[in-house]
């Protein structure tokens, strides 16, 4: 049966260095309801890819060295989308992963993702179509070249980017020498996965080397000939409004080109960074702040049953069986505001001239960072070009770039490239920051220690809404806040009633995605709560755990990690020699994953030694990559149960520099990490976050055993 | 009657008392002074000066009571597990120097001073009381083999003690506190203090 | 003023107003080296260690004045993909970065301490290696390190042996 999901279109001739070839499509079949998207990434992981594209829309290009560029709509930032989206390529266009470059796909390659790099979705949302739209292009070219070479398609092999046929071979640069016009095939059938070379295999990244030895491949690292540098004023204080500025002082300073005062905000430009600096220090700004806010505020606005409540899952009657006060079990758990604290401030370079603007910036939105871009200068979108370039640390922190809008008014204004960073300090009090979260976790357990009924309460700062990624239309339409409560739902499916009530709040300051949103904090409280449960039921927590798990497929995956780690962790629930074992499970998306650590307290320090973490990601299309997430998903989650916290102090958030905001330090990492993955799913699903659901729980869990101790509240700190 | 005779007494006993009451003050401390109300107070002003300033955040945070340089006006613990180290420099390659050079920093709020490293472990200072820390000063055996003139010396010149009335900015552009005196009024506490016998009152 | 040095082996002169501008943003914005990072300019996270002869130097924290007649590495005279050093080695084996960002910074103190303790103990390592990493790489990094030093070992004694040997 014929299928054609890539709609005819030229096959463009680019002009560009060593380009021979580009297969420009059309209109792949994507799918661009937000709403759906968004909900289906967040609950079941099954993400379609939301191309928002223009035409023409690049995706590969065949160079004279024979090399295949790849054009990614996602952008690197760590998790190694970027090699796995080359495996997928290379095995569909039978090229070797030495020919195989990816870049960042500007947004004048009409290549643009309508959604954002984030969730946990770039390969799972790309598996199908990046495989197809490589397949096609294969047989493209096997097609052309059976015709330069004078026999029938169905006479030509391809290998490692060469094309063989009665003894003859054409390169697939030759083959598409000099093409204008293509056919579009039918979209021929996918390889089978045990067939693929580079899928399923722990490729080198792509980008090691680069990284390795200190390529200019950043956002803060462009430049461009004639560069000036630009700060822009901020305040301290949260709510400050913008009134007005005295600039006569700075325009004076050495190296000052320009002080730019706009309605909203007033920057310098000068000749270097240190230059505008000082010249920004000596602006008197008039800011207007209506109060004057405290952590103590805050912590009172995030309580449940305060803000607007939604009920977000419900099965059976939970609500009256919890309402009788007998063996009825109540607990209350915190977690606080957490900075993203990324490497790499956020800034922008930006040129600005002849009603054309490039933007060279670390970004997980290029197309809403171009629209806003273009929406304040006056341009159409598509004189707007945004230049990805490779993330020192996205996390979230990326996906609302405000600050661009800045860099390219200056620009505009000097008619010059204007680079322009946050400093530290900036970067922390203009944070998007995962909010912070108050839970209330209620069940009864029956006579032989099931679970009869179970309520979660949790009230959150937004997460999803006021991101500009979801309108705000959306918000009444979804109802609650699906970042907020991400892993807040209850995963127990053999439980007979349960229900998950989200409580929203709007906080002063703006809170928004910090990897896995809601997970770390939810799953903090559900898994804590569901080991006190297991205490009292005198019970194995894992067992506890698999008991009250129901039987189907999301069941099943669920619990065969938590037996997977059991096994591989030697979990007991027991003290030995000083040191305990804690164990904790999440589902995220449709990934579930266990994790078990073992633990010490000394002079009232938690040391975490070892974590055995068993996860279920379905097809692990780089396994290595899949590791180093678990790996790193794992200490940052350590970094954030044990250490991190945001102040409001006098009306300022606080800290704003590394060291008294706590971080984990390589003292601090485990010095095991034992990984085990599973596969029970046909794709590849969400790997990115999941890791850090359970970590938390599980050290809570640990220490409770050694100290009789129950941390409800992170950071987790014996006292 | 008695009391007649009593009176006749009580000013030789006041006399006799404040004579022995002297020659004890004058053989405390063989330092030939001639106790006297005023000088004995203005001894103990020029050694309350130099206290007050030696137990300031400015000098005490570089005399830690363990192996951990103390930051801040709250003497906090400093960040990122720096330590002595094995010759007050810090660690082998992660070193005072690699943050603190010799002057202050304005941009980073890094304080500088010529040799910034902590002071030797005899000079642990963090929680004593100003006589026991003033009597270390003191000692020979504690304090790096100096005389009394060596000590007025490295108390009134050596740079990283006068750093304190320069201390420079911190991270968040903020000027740190000096100590409670000008450098000249500590100079010359210091100086009269020592020459008058460098004597330490009781606390 | 004029400030003279040697940099990733070459000589290297740069005329400046602010003598107290940062060895960071010389390096970076006149220099164009990149490899070196800012994190912070406060000296607290530690993407911007380089060395000064050979010892490792915090360079947002760092005066160019203090410059003048020193000898400076930074990530790209490190090594090179021809010619990598034991640590870069070590983590490319490893596969240590994942965003990348403060790996520089990482592997410019990892090599100091190797030139100092050419075989930590995990102590050595806790107590020197205290930059940050936000995608928290340590748990590699650390293997990275051990690599390293054992890799720096084998090319010492097989340079004795050609030595003794010849």
């Amino acid at each position: 049966m014929s299928k054609k999901r890539i709609s005819r279109r030229k096959f463009l001739v680019s002009g560009g260095l060593g380009t021979l070839g580009v297969l420009a499509v059309g209109t792949y079949l994507f799918r661009n309801p937000i709403r759906r998207g968004i909900a289906g990434a967040i609950d079941t992981g099954e993400t379609p890819y939301m191309g928002n594209t223009s035409s023409p829309i690049i995706w590969f290009e065949v160079t004279s060295e024979n090399e295949i560029v790849l054009h990614s709509p996602k952008v690197e930032m760590g998790q190694g989308t970027f090699t796995s989206l080359a495996q997928m390529a290379a095995d569909e266009l039978e090229v070797s992963m030495e020919q195989m470059k990816v870049i960042h796909a500007t947004s004048a390659s009409g290549n643009m993702d309508g959604f954002a790099t984030g969730g946990s979705t770039s390969v799972s949302a790309l598996w199908v179509p990046l495989r197809e739209l490589a397949a096609t292009m294969r047989e493209m070219i096997k097609k052309e070249a059976a015709s330069k070479l004078s026999v029938l398609p169905t006479e030509v092999s391809v290998n490692n980017g060469v094309v063989l046929a009665a003894g003859k071979t054409m390169t697939y640069a030759e083959a598409v020498a000099n093409v204008t016009e293509w056919d579009v095939p039918d979209t021929p059938e996918l390889k089978e996965i045990k067939d693929y070379k580079y899928i399923g295999k722990p490729i080198a990244r792509v980008d090691l080397n680069d990284k390795v030895f200190g390529a200019p491949i950043f956002g803060m690292d462009a430049t461009m000939p004639d560069m000036l540098y630009g700060s822009v004023v901020r305040s301290s204080a949260i709510g400050a409004k913008y009134k007005d500025a005295k600039i006569s002082k700075a325009e004076g300073m050495p190296g000052v080109v320009k002080i730019i005062k706009e309605p909203d905000f007033v920057g310098v430009v000068a000749h270097s960074l240190i230059q505008a600096e000082n010249a920004k220090n000596a602006i008197d700004v008039q800011w207007e702040v209506e109060r004057n806010w405290q952590t103590a505020d805050i912590e009172a606005m995030i309580e449940v049953g305060k803000g607007e409540p939604f009920i977000i899952q419900k099965e059976g009657d939970a609500e009256d069986i919890l309402n009788s006060e007998e063996g009825v079990v109540t607990s209350e758990y915190k977690s606080p505001i957490g900075a993203h604290a990324q490497l790499e401030p956020n800034g922008a370079l930006a040129y600005v001239a002849d009603d054309k603007a490039t933007i060279i910036m670390s970004t997980q939105v290029v197309k809403i960072s171009r629209d806003e871009i273009a929406d304040r200068l006056g341009l159409d979108k598509d004189q707007v070009n945004m230049v990805p370039t490779f993330l020192g640390g996205g996390f979230g922190r990326r996906l609302h770039t405000p600050n661009a809008i800045q860099a390219a008014v200056m620009s505009k204004a000097v008619g010059k490239p204007v680079k322009c960073f946050f400093t530290r300090k900036e970067e922390f009090q203009n944070d998007t920051f995962r909010p912070p979260t108050h839970h209330v976790l209620k069940a009864k357990l029956t006579q032989d220690g099931m679970i009869e009924a179970m309520e979660h309460n949790v009230s959150s700062g937004d997460v999803a809404f006021g991101s500009p990624m979801v309108p705000s239309i959306a918000a009444p339409i979804l109802g609650a806040d699906l970042g907020a409560w991400r892993g807040g739902m209850i995963q127990y499916g053999a439980i007979p009633n349960y229900r998950t009530i989200s409580w929203r709040v709007t906080l002063p300051f703006a809170t928004s995605w910090w990897r896995s949103l809601g997970l770390l904090a939810n799953t903090f409280a559900i898994e804590s709560f569901m080991d006190e449960l297991a205490i009292s039921a005198k019970k194995n927590p894992a067992e506890f755990r698999l008991a009250q798990i129901q039987d189907n497929d999301r069941g099943f995956r669920l619990k065969e990690v938590i037996k997977a780690v059991v096994e591989k962790s030697g979990y007991k629930d027991e003290v030995v020699d000083g040191r305990a074992m804690g164990f904790a499970v999440s589902t995220d998306a449709n990934t579930p994953c266990a994790q078990v650590v073992e633990v010490s307290i000394k002079n009232k320090e938690i040391k975490v030694h070892k974590v055995t973490c068993a996860m279920d990601p379905g097809i692990a299309v780089n396994p290595d990559q899949v590791r180093a997430q678990c790996e790193g998903a794992i200490i940052m989650g350590m970094s954030a149960s044990m250490f991190e916290k945001m102040d409001v102090e006098d009306g300022q958030l606080t800290p704003t520099i590394y060291g008294p905001y706590q971080m984990a330090l390589m003292k601090n990492a485990p010095k095991e990490i034992d990984v085990v993955l599973l596969q029970n799913d046909d794709k590849p699903g969400a790997v990115g976050e999941p890791p850090l659901g359970p970590i938390g729980a599980a050290v809570a869990n640990a220490v409770f055993r050694l100290t009789g101790q129950r941390l409800r509240s992170m950071p987790l700190k014996l006292s | 009657m008695m009391k007649k005779s009593l009176v006749q007494y009580i000013i030789p006993v006041f006399l006799i008392t404040g004579i022995v009451f002297a020659a004890n003050y004058s053989n405390d401390k063989d330092s030939g002074y001639n106790s006297s109300g005023t000088n004995e107070t203005v001894a103990h002003e020029n050694y309350n000066t130099m206290m007050d300033v030696l137990m300031s955040p400015r000098c005490i945070n570089c005399h830690p009571n363990d192996h951990t340089p103390k930051q801040g006006d709250d003497g906090h613990p400093h960040y990122f597990g720096m330590s002595r180290g094995k010759d007050n420099v810090g660690y082998e390659a992660t070193k005072c120097a690699t943050c603190h050079q010799t002057e202050n920093n304005d941009y980073s709020g890094v304080p500088g001073a010529p040799e910034w490293s902590l002071a030797p472990t005899q000079m642990l200072w963090e929680g004593l009381t100003r006589k026991e820390i003033a009597e270390s000063m003191m000692d020979p055996e504690r304090n790096g083999g100096r005389t009394p003139e060596e000590t007025m010396h490295h108390l009134t010149e050596h740079e990283l003690v006068l750093w304190a009335w320069n201390p420079g900015v911190r991270a968040d552009g903020t000027p740190r506190e000096k100590p409670p005196v000008s450098l000249e009024e500590y100079k010359k506490a210091v100086k009269e203090w020592i020459e008058n016998g460098a004597i330490i009152p009781e606390d | 003023m004029n400030i003279s040095f040697h940099i990733n082996g070459k000589p290297q002169s740069v005329e400046i107003a602010d003598e107290n501008t940062p060895l960071l943003w010389v390096v970076r914005d006149i220099l164009d080296l990149k490899g070196t990072k800012f994190g912070c300019g406060k000296a607290a996270c530690g993407a911007c260690t380089l060395h000064v002869d050979g010892e490792a130097i915090r360079s947002c924290s760092y005066a160019v004045k203090f410059a003048e007649g020193k000898q400076i590495t930074t990530i790209e005279g490190l090594g090179n993909e021809q010619n990598p050093h034991p640590v870069q080695q070590a983590w490319i084996e490893e596969i240590v970065p994942q965003c990348g960002y403060c790996q520089p910074g990482f592997m410019m103190a990892t090599a100091a301490m190797l030139d100092k303790i050419p075989n930590p103990t995990d102590e050595d390592i806790d107590n020197n290696i205290i930059n940050v990493c936000r995608c928290a790489t340590y748990y590699r990094m650390r293997k990275a390190i051990h690599r390293a030093a054992e890799i720096s070992a084998k090319s010492k004694s097989s340079i004795e042996t050609q030595t003794t040997s010849s």
